[in-house]
């Protein structure tokens, strides 16, 4: 048992005082003290038992006693003792401002303990433990500086003195000069090896700064073999341990935390680490518990920023932005050193880009990438923010940078390849596949790591690649026009469900070719293994299900089937049938996605199946009805297709593609003011703005200028007018529409201005050509039209031909007819006549073809005849097709009687007429060929004769020399007489013949001439227009159909071809002139036969007009109504 | 059941061929392939040696249907100009000319026991019956208008009939027409039985299967694309194959009944498995759209093989083996 003893004043006594059995009240023993006047030391020793035993106030009484004025009198000339006293209650001082976080008493510790220092320097300037303590006191303020020369001028007296070394340490370990500081902890351990274990805690830290952490460990574990309680040592090492990446250590690390805790649960520092413990663990109360006591009982500010942090990141996690984001702004505004700890910086940017302060967010991304350049996700969060700021370029090069930083994240990928999709599909689609790879590759090998593990289990820990990304993937070969690739990667994306039975349907079939061989065993084997292997049970034997899929498909009803594609009930039926029918939402825009490249791949009825599996499941998918619609549409269901598009409309009224289709449809079934209604309220819709809407109605007014019955010139003016306002107000807002720029070049067109519509026509197709989505044979026809307005026939038949093969599978009979017609202007017969029966051949129905052909074939024979110089063998083809002609009319004009089909029975007749006549005409021609050639031959007998005369003259001549010369000039005469009679004869016979063919002529001639007067005024011109309705709805059909292509740029619904758009301006012109025939039939002027003949009247034209090229613009202008 | 890669007889005729049919073998002749063609030329073609054996002219405008008599003696065809030449198959001399004023005439066919010949009326909306003895006209059988529609009303033009088909027992037949609908006659009492809708676009091709017991089933190609196949008899719809990218021009039925095969304007011929109901070999060796295809008779060795044919507006004719 420790005691000190007190001697008695002048007295050889002492009193004995037991260290452990101080009274409580010091005030007893400083009685004493002060009584025998004791020796200072002792003073100290027993105020620091009390210290020692927890008994502060008492330890202070004592001191504060003992460094009174009256001692300092009475003890004056003990100096050291006096000044031992002031130093430790400095120190004490020190250390309650040290560990005081409340600022003002902290600074009132700080004073006092500066003024005892300075008390005790009075006594003793040089006293290096005072030294020693005033350095201690200025660290504990953080003046390092200060400090640095108090423990300076100790050392420099005594460089062994072990305090001075430990404070200069502790100097140079706050300065970060972390050798420096080493050294001087080895001295004082060199110098001192027993000191107390917080000596090799400097050590450790030393070490540990410096990045020796193998020797860190041992320092630290030193320490708590020395002191089994040593909470920082602790820590240490629990940081240590969870910083090695091992689960083990990572779990002894946090025991140890936990220890340190339980020893001291002050230490900020532990208390954060758990924290940081908790917060992983997802106990967030735990976290706030601990951070906010990390808070109170620190000052020091990476800690407390760390503490903050913490807290933040607990709230963010439970999605807590606005309060997660006040303590980040805490975190980063007590972080000292943004350098060393930039999560902060992270938190606070996810913070505030969740909650749209992009600016904000977009500075405290840059912050962190200034001090981690390349940081993969620093990356990818900037170029998230400049894709949402709108600045791709930046975006774009962040995204990249992250991409070659870390070539291995699919994230990064998948946002570059998001952000190229817009404007390089190509790289876009690099980038998804990549990222598809990166997944892949990463789940194989976490299935393998499963399959080590944990044997049969994988599934679950699998992470799939999303579903998004695939179909992404397939959207973008699609656009390429890749289909397989596409419909690969869409089934990637479905994965297993009721689809596959519809398209597997389909796929065995592509693969029958080896099935039919295998024998029928292993079909089903093949079968359920695979569904085994997706794990879905949807029926025990494959081929039932194929059978039940197909029953519950049909039979239909025959008159219910053009319901089909409206009809939801097969879906009931299999799921009667007990397969389920099911579809994930996030699977839904695949499934349309493949369901329109079935449609591309022309397997429409399987997409349908899939549209109508989407609209079982979801109602309100309204673009699943409008690709229905326009299926059905496509398919001419006219009916169908409206009533699925006022489906999609009671699903979305303000479905703007819905009502422009419809728009459409009613243009198609030739209700125009419905069709305008409609357009325009599609166009109100979006104020306006909507370009398709536009367009539609830019085409209406296009269509209207050229369609109304009465020609108005007028109205056709201003519909005119407004179309091309309507194109150019769109092309204005989208210089890149293609639809727009085709349409004025129309307009363009239509006013004879054909070198710059050739020119807007010909960059349209340009344009076109290179993407699966935009189809626009229009812009070939109309390039066809303006070379053919211009004259260039060779050209507009190839472009025709072109265009006919491109887009139409070479059937569309009006691009036909439009061939047809150039090579009737072009004069080429042959070819006339077998595109027109080509056209007769895909368009039975279409008598005006028929009526065309018959024209046609009357203006070749007509011709034929006329021509100066014809042989009997043109004669006679002349005359065969003649009795065509005649047939084709004479059958038009029987059939009339059944039905209408647009022409005038007396028109017909009076055709059929003159075709006989000039089938007369041609006989008659062909026996004056016929009789010609006799003729001839007769000549040359004549000739023959002649010359058998003269040899015999000469003859004679020899014979009978001089005598006989006039009896012989007189036979020769009579010869010579006979001989003109009887070719004056043949001649006048042949003239006769002739004046009457040129009679026959210039009668037509001058019919033609009336009729050409006729024509000059086009309000008469027009009539027939409703006659000839047939064809012209037929162009109608196609407008609609052009112009809902249009849309197709804005929204890829409509898969269905292009129609040519000026179809109408441009009439075949042989009906034409037909059609003028019929104005005047109709008008009520009756005409003989020969009126009939309207086909001469272009021969009139040609001769009467000089130039050939306006005189095609004149025909072009009476076309273009 | 499968196609062997045709054989093809390039440039035929001189223009696109539009029509084939195949003449059944007699005692002193193999089967026969009998084409039209817009060159306006009716060519008799040899399968084994690949040579024209006669070529008819006569025709006026482009040829647009040739059928066969059962008998294999006679043939009979059609062109735009309305008259049906009918001939003898060896000596090429003229039977007889048939016309039906005002119908124009499209597509020709035999019924199964050479008794009748049917014609696709067109703008006349009825199938015209000739009796193959005589030559006489037998009957008109007319297609119904729809009610309430006047006799002018355009409407009527739309069941403008294309085509036409005999079931193999020859008691029903079937036109196709312009709207899309199929009818169906019943032929001893001339009476209209029901329509079979669906299409909605012309209806080019139809044909019955000629399988033993299938012969209420009947195939149908539409411009919508599709392929069809009804019940005829029972009025429901069986199948709609989708696949082809244009027009179905032309189809016809296997002599099994397992398979049909279909020419398209997309240029492809298909061969489909009824059973799976999709096609399992498309062929591309056309360089236009195919008019006709032809299942031939069943071969002299193999019973279960036949040949097909197809003919095209690229002037060819491909010659492929079925089994």
């Amino acid at each position: 048992m420790a005691c000190v003893y007190i001697p008695v004043q002048n007295s050889e006594e002492e009193v004995r005082v037991a260290l452990d059995q101080l009274p409580r009240d010091a005030s007893d023993i400083v009685d004493i003290l002060k009584a025998e006047q004791a020796p200072l030391d002792l003073w100290l020793i027993i105020a620091r038992e009390y210290f020692k035993q927890g008994k502060i106030e008492q330890f202070r009484l004592i001191l504060e006693e003992g460094s009174s004025p009256d001692i300092d009198e009475y003890y004056a000339d003990v100096r050291y003792e006096r000044i031992a006293i002031l130093n430790a209650l400095g120190a004490y001082y020190s250390y309650l401002g040290k560990i005081e976080a409340k600022q003002k008493e902290k600074e009132e510790y700080f004073i006092k303990a500066t003024q005892y220092y300075n008390r005790a320097s009075r006594i003793d300037m040089h006293e290096p433990s005072t030294w020693v303590g005033k350095g201690q006191l200025l660290l504990a303020k953080g003046d390092v500086e200060q400090a640095f020369a108090a423990f300076k001028i100790v050392l420099d007296g005594d460089r062994d003195n072990v305090p001075a070394l430990l404070g200069q340490a502790c100097v140079h370990f706050n300065r970060g000069r972390y050798s420096d500081s080493l050294e001087l902890y080895k001295r004082a351990l060199q110098v001192f090896p027993q000191c107390p274990a917080a000596v090799r805690l400097g050590i450790g830290l030393c070490r540990y700064k410096l990045g020796q952490f193998e020797k860190a460990k041992q320092a630290f574990e030193r320490v708590l073999q020395l002191d089994n309680d040593n909470s920082d040592a602790l820590v240490a090492l629990a940081i240590m341990d969870l910083q090695s990446k091992n689960d083990d250590s990572i779990k002894l690390g946090m025991e140890k935390m936990k220890k340190a805790f339980d020893i001291y649960p002050y230490c900020a520092m532990s208390l954060n680490y758990l924290a940081d413990h908790f917060f992983f663990t997802g106990q967030h109360k735990v976290v706030q518990d601990l951070t906010e006591t990390a808070l109170v009982v620190t000052n020091h500010g990476p800690t407390k920023s760390h503490a903050y942090y913490n807290l933040a990141r607990s709230y963010h996690d439970m999605g807590d932005f606005e309060k997660a984001g006040m303590y980040y702004m805490q975190s980063v505004k007590e972080n000292t050193a943004p350098r060393e700890f930039v999560l902060p910086y992270y938190g606070l940017g996810q913070v505030q880009l969740k909650l749209g302060d992009l600016k904000s967010a977009l500075t405290n991304f840059e912050k962190i990438l200034e001090v981690h350049p390349d940081n993969c996700d620093t990356l990818k969060a900037l170029g998230h923010i400049y894709i949402q700021l709108g600045q791709v370029e930046k975006a774009h090069e962040f995204l990249r940078k992250a991409t070659k930083v870390d070539s291995h994240d699919p994230q990064a990928f998948l946002d570059l390849g998001e952000l190229l999709i817009p404007t390089d599909t190509g790289a876009a689609l690099d980038a998804f596949k990549t990222a598809r790879n990166l997944l892949k590759n990463g789940n194989t090998k976490k299935k393998d790591k499963a399959d080590r593990s944990n044997k049969g289990r994988h599934e679950d820990e699998v992470e799939e690649v999303p579903v998004e990304l695939l179909n992404n993937i397939g959207v973008l070969h699609f656009e390429r026009g890749e289909f397989e690739l596409a419909e690969q990667a869409f089934r990637d994306a479905l994965g297993d469900g009721i689809w596959l039975k519809f398209l597997d349907d389909k796929a065995e079939i592509m693969s029958a070719d080896k099935k039919v061989e295998d024998t029928g065993a292993d079909v089903p084997d093949k079968d359920s293994s695979k569904k085994s292997s997706v794990g879905e049970e949807l029926s025990s034997d494959p081929e039932a299900q194929v059978d039940s899929l197909r029953t519950a498909q049909f039979p239909i009803d025959a008159t219910a089937s053009v319901h089909l594609y409206k009809d939801l009930s097969l879906f009931d039926r299999l799921e009667e049938q007990g397969i389920v029918v099911e579809l994930p939402f996030n699977k839904v825009s695949t499934l349309f996605n493949l369901a329109r490249l079935l449609e591309q791949l022309h397997h429409v009825e399987t997409a349908s199946i899939f549209y109508r599996l989407i609209l079982y499941k979801y109602p309100d998918y309204p673009d699943a009805y409008l690709r229905l619609a326009a299926i059905a549409k496509a398919r001419s269901n006219v009916t169908i297709s409206t009533e699925l598009l006022s489906d999609a409309l009671k699903v979305d009224e303000k479905c703007q593609d819905a009502l422009l289709m419809l728009g459409d449809l009613e243009l198609k079934n030739d209700d125009w003011v419905k069709a305008k209604e409609t357009f325009r309220a599609a166009k109100d819709m979006s104020d306006g703005d909507d370009s398709y809407a536009s367009l539609c109605l830019g085409n209406w007014n296009y269509f209207a200028a050229i369609r109304s019955e009465k020609r108005a010139p007028k109205l056709e003016a201003t519909h005119l007018e407004k179309a091309k306002e309507l194109y150019s107000k769109v092309l204005l807002r989208h210089t890149g529409n293609l639809y727009a720029a085709n349409g004025t070049g129309i307009v363009l067109a239509e006013k004879g201005q054909f070198d710059i519509s050739k020119e807007l026509f010909t960059q349209v197709q340009e344009a076109a050509s290179g993407s699966v989505f935009v189809q626009m044979p229009d812009v070939w026809i109309n390039l066809a039209h303006v070379h053919f307005a211009q004259g260039n026939f060779s050209l507009a038949v190839k472009m025709y031909q072109n265009c006919l093969r491109k887009f139409y599978y070479n059937t569309d009979s009006q691009v036909l007819l439009y061939l047809a017609r150039t090579h009737y202007e072009a004069e080429q017969w042959q070819d006339c006549r077998k595109t027109l029966l080509r056209a007769i051949h895909l368009a039975p129905a279409n008598y005006t073809l028929r009526f065309d052909i018959g024209a046609a074939l009357q203006k070749f024979s007509s011709s034929t005849l006329q021509k100066e110089k014809r042989t009997t063998d043109e004669l006679l083809s002349t005359i065969a097709e003649l009795r065509n002609a005649v047939r084709v009319f004479s059958l038009m004009a029987a059939s009339s009687n059944l039905h209408v089909h647009g022409f005038d029975e007396k028109k017909i007749e009076t055709h059929v007429e003159y075709c006989k006549h000039l089938l007369e005409a041609a006989k008659v021609h062909y026996d004056a060929a016929e009789r010609v050639d006799l003729d001839n031959k007769r000549r040359q007998e004549a000739n023959e004769i002649a010359r058998v005369a003269q040899v015999k003259q000469r003859e004679a001549e020899e014979r009978a020399r001089a005598d006989v010369i006039a009896n012989l000039l007189l036979v020769c005469y009579i010869i010579l007489f006979l001989f003109d009679l009887l070719i004056n004869y043949l001649r006048q016979r042949e003239k006769r013949k002739h004046d009457e063919e040129q009679k026959l002529m210039r009668e037509q001639d001058l019919l033609l001439q009336r009729k050409k007067e006729q024509w000059s005024t086009p309000a008469t011109k027009r009539k027939d227009r409703s006659q000839n309705e047939d064809e012209e709805r037929h162009g109608e059909k196609k407008k609609k159909g052009g112009k809902r292509r249009k849309r197709e740029k804005k929204a890829q619904y409509e898969s269905d071809e292009a129609e040519p758009m000026e179809d109408q301006d441009e009439i075949y012109s042989v009906s034409h002139h037909q059609d003028d025939d019929k104005v005047d039939q109709t008008d009520g002027n009756p005409q003989d036969l020969f009126a009939a003949a309207g086909l001469e009247d272009s021969d009139a034209e040609e001769d009467t007009v000089p130039s050939n090229a306006s005189r095609r613009r004149q025909a072009w202008s009476s076309d273009e109504d | 059941m499968k196609l062997t890669s045709p054989e093809t007889i390039p440039d035929a005729h001189e223009d696109s061929i539009w029509t084939a049919s195949w003449i059944p073998a007699t005692e002193d002749s193999p089967p026969l392939l009998l084409t039209g063609s817009l060159d306006e030329t009716v060519r008799l073609w040899d399968p084994e040696s690949k040579n024209c054996i006669l070529k008819n002219t006569g025709h006026s405008l482009g040829v647009v249907s040739v059928a066969a008599h059962p008998s294999g003696r006679i043939a009979a065809s059609a062109s735009i100009d309305s008259f049906i030449r009918v001939f003898d198959v060896v000596t090429n001399n003229t039977i007889a000319t048939l016309e039906a004023p005002p119908s124009e005439i499209w597509q020709l066919k035999f019924n199964p026991e050479g008794k009748i010949l049917a014609a696709a009326g067109g703008g006349s909306a009825s199938i015209k019956l000739w009796d193959t003895a005589k030559w006489q006209p037998i009957t008109t059988l007319s297609i119904p208008r729809p009610e309430g529609s006047k006799p002018g009303d355009k409407s009527s033009n739309k069941k403008f009939v294309l085509s036409v088909a005999w079931s193999a027992d020859g008691r029903h037949i079937a036109c196709g027409s312009m709207d899309g609908t199929i009818s169906v006659f019943d032929v001893a009492r001339a009476k209209f039985l029901h329509h079979l809708e669906g299409h909605c676009m012309p209806v080019r091709t139809l044909v019955y299967s000629s399988a033993p017991l299938d012969s209420r089933i009947l195939f149908s190609g539409s411009d919508d694309g599709h392929v069809h196949v009804y019940d005829a008899e029972g009025k429901t719809m069986i199948a709609a194959m989708s696949g082809h990218a244009s027009w179905v021009l032309s189809v016809d039925a296997s002599p099994d009944g397992a398979a049909i095969v279909s020419g398209s304007s997309d240029k492809t011929v298909r061969l489909w498995d009824l059973k799976m109901r999709a096609a399992t070999q498309i062929f591309s060796n056309h360089t236009d759209m195919v008019w006709t295809v032809a299942f031939g008779p069943p071969g002299r060795t193999d019973v279960r093989s036949c040949s097909l044919a197809s003919v095209s507006d690229d002037k060819s004719i491909s010659l492929y083996q079925y089994s």
